[in-house]
């Protein structure tokens, strides 16, 4: 076994999946249900119809992009928990340019523009704590976590105060979306172009970081920065760059989420989508590819807890229990293998 | 007297709001000594925050609530340690599952809190210093876990720089590998860091529940643990310093809440951001002293640059 390694891994997978099914199982005993039959209805809930799987897919969208969110910076050795931030700061500054197109812009200009626009919101938000890295050495993880706050309150801001449209009869909303900013949906259902931009992206940043000069840069950085340094390469500049694309990402995900599934920009619109990216990222050792499988397992999860209100009638935080169990047997296990050296 | 009458409630209610974080950044600055990073402590303040909250309900005895929440705090604390002590995983990730698991599971099992209301601590008998001009009106507004913030700080710092176990911690957290060649064991000492900051950091996350806003509401940490976490790198893993450190969040708490009450025009959600942007402030102020200065413990500058 030990001269094959994907056969290792994979065991080591189910191995994980394993720990984490028997600490739901735990859970559940815990609250006096059966445990096979609330993951029964788990697996049920996220892929038993047409209905649950394309819901599925429209959770796993905005996941999808804040892993990448997380990973790209990862790949510098930066840890970035910021997505839920960016992730405002997209649909915000998104928000605000959609509602100020001319009314007779056609889809094929509005769509780019506005995903453009959030694009740059959310760059923005992850710039700052960059260059803030780069030039004082202040820790990403700290700077990050505070800007989510901000992001937030600031889309708090919009909705209740001055983007309020006053004919939502009290529901702090912005004005909805002209039909030309709204991302196509497919299958009769919620799911959006969201998710095939996300997978291109995914593929393309993996070309990127893994096939170009760049992502060598990259990655001889992250090993070794004084190397890299005595070798002409500005750090600097690239932490700047590696956290402003990350936050674009995650901007991506706030507009495709209000465009597309909210249809104007509400409060609370991330959930908590940014922090299950973060976990996607680092539970694919923040490889592009890997995180695709993984955040359609965590869409499932989310997807799947909508399901377990309605049958086991447990409240929604059951979705966030069972992130934070998974991501302490990825963790648990990794550890384990690390100590033992297997 | 009008102004020595703002002046006091403005420290007594700065002191108030900041009471909670003071104890999380207390320790977290006591497990950050040890070489250990926990951003973990938002999760045990809202498990700590929501067994105090329970406890206090429950039996009706807000001391009892406050041990509780000691208590749950700490336990979680233990899968940090589990996780970065014994199975060396990584501070940051750990933490971050730490706070995903205190939250959800806080949330999943307070959702029938919500609403409920509680009486808090009885005032504390001032005797003759309650008919002090201003000094009694803002007496009479300290509550016990205010008080007790006021010795516990002091007394960690005397304990951290004058005593032979403190003199151990500091050791671990400069270098656990040259520790380990005075004899000292760093795995147990972390995890006794560790243990500390999750007793200290559940205990302020009850303060809030249980005493300073006396209700439950899910995530209602809001970030004052991050908050905290940012905070010990401006107090420069000093004790001493912790509270006023964590007096700087409270004045500025406490500042919004005036400025709302005297009816500025200016948004309550653009107010609110004050605080973080106070802390990211003082925060990058803090890295730029640390680089000049130094004073941060080495093997923990290394976990801070991801260089370890």
């Amino acid at each position: 076994m030990t001269n094959r390694p994907w056969l290792r891994e994979t065991a080591w997978a189910i191995g994980t999946a394993l720990l984490f099914l028997a600490l739901c199982a735990g859970f559940f005993l815990l609250l006096g249900k059966h445990p096979l039959e609330l993951i029964w209805q788990v697996a049920l809930g996220a892929f038993g119809d047409k209905y649950s799987a394309t819901e599925t897919l429209v959770k796993t969208t905005p996941i999808l992009f804040c892993a990448l969110a997380a990973a790209v910076p990862a790949r510098l050795g930066l840890l970035s928990v910021g997505q839920s931030g960016q992730f405002y700061l997209g649909a915000f500054v998104g928000t605000f340019f959609v509602l100020r197109f001319p009314a007779a812009t056609p889809a094929f200009i509005a769509l780019p523009a506005m995903l453009l626009c959030a694009g740059a919101g959310g760059a923005a938000w992850g710039l700052v704590p960059g260059f803030l890295r780069a030039r004082v050495g202040v820790n990403e993880t700290l700077t990050t976590l505070l800007f989510n706050y901000v992001g937030s309150l600031l889309v708090d801001w919009a909705v209740y105060g001055p983007w309020r449209d006053p004919n939502n009869l009290g529901w702090p909303a912005s004005p909805p979306f002209p039909e030309a900013a709204k991302l196509p949906s497919y299958l009769g259902s919620r799911l959006h172009a969201g998710l095939f931009i996300a997978i291109a992206l995914a593929v393309g940043l993996h070309v990127l970081l893994t096939r170009t000069r760049w992502g060598l840069m990259l990655r001889v950085m992250k090993s070794n920065r004084k190397v890299a340094e005595s070798a002409g390469m500005r750090y600097g500049l690239h932490v700047v760059a590696v956290m402003a694309m990350g936050g674009a990402l995650a901007g991506l995900a706030g507009i495709c989420e209000t465009s597309a599934i909210q249809g104007r920009l509400q409060s609370g619109v991330a959930a908590n989508y940014g922090i299950t990216g973060f976990l996607v990222a680092w539970m694919a050792g923040q490889h592009l590819i890997k995180i695709l499988p993984l955040a359609l397992v965590m869409g499932a999860i989310i997807s799947a807890s909508d399901a377990l209100q309605l049958f086991a009638e447990l409240p929604s935080a059951i979705a966030v229990v069972m992130q934070a169990m998974l991501f302490l047997s990825v963790l648990g296990i990794a550890g384990w293998r690390k100590r033992k050296g297997v | 007297m009008d102004v020595a009458m703002f002046l006091a409630g403005f420290l007594v209610s700065g002191l108030r709001s900041c009471t909670p974080l003071f104890y999380v950044l207390l320790g977290e600055t006591l497990t950050e000594r040890v070489g250990v990073v926990n951003l973990g402590v938002e999760g045990q303040m809202l498990i700590g925050a929501f067994f105090g909250f329970a406890t206090t309900v429950w039996t009706g005895n807000p001391w009892l609530g406050m041990v509780a929440g000691a208590a749950a705090g700490m336990l979680l604390s233990a899968v940090h340690g589990l996780l970065c002590v014994t199975l060396k995983a990584n501070f940051f990730a750990s933490g971050v599952a730490l706070w995903m698991l205190g939250g959800g599971l806080s949330a999943f099992f307070g959702i029938n809190l919500v609403g409920q209301k509680i009486e808090g601590f009885p005032p504390i008998p001032w005797g003759p210093f309650a008919h002090i001009p201003v000094v009694g009106q803002a007496l009479a507004q300290l509550t016990p876990t205010v008080l007790l913030s006021l010795f516990v700080g002091p007394a960690a710092g005397f304990w951290l720089y004058r005593t032979r176990p403190g003199l151990h911690w500091r050791a671990v957290g400069e270098s656990a590998e040259a520790a380990r060649t005075m004899g000292i064991v760093p795995e147990r000492v972390k995890w006794q860091g560790i243990l500390t900051g999750g007793f200290l950091s559940g205990f302020g996350g009850a303060s809030l529940s249980v005493d300073y806003t006396r209700n439950w509401i899910e995530w209602m940490t809001a970030g004052r643990g991050l908050i905290a976490v940012g905070l010990v790198i401006v107090a420069r893993w000093n004790p001493y310093l912790a509270l006023p450190s964590a007096f700087l969040f409270g004045a500025t708490e406490a500042l919004t809440l005036r400025l709302q009450s005297m009816g500025v025009k200016v948004s309550p959600y653009l107010l609110s951001t004050l605080p973080y942007l106070v802390c990211l402030v003082v925060l990058v102020y803090g890295y730029w002293r640390a680089r000049q200065r130094g004073g941060m413990p080495r093997d923990l500058a290394a976990a801070f640059a991801h260089t370890e």
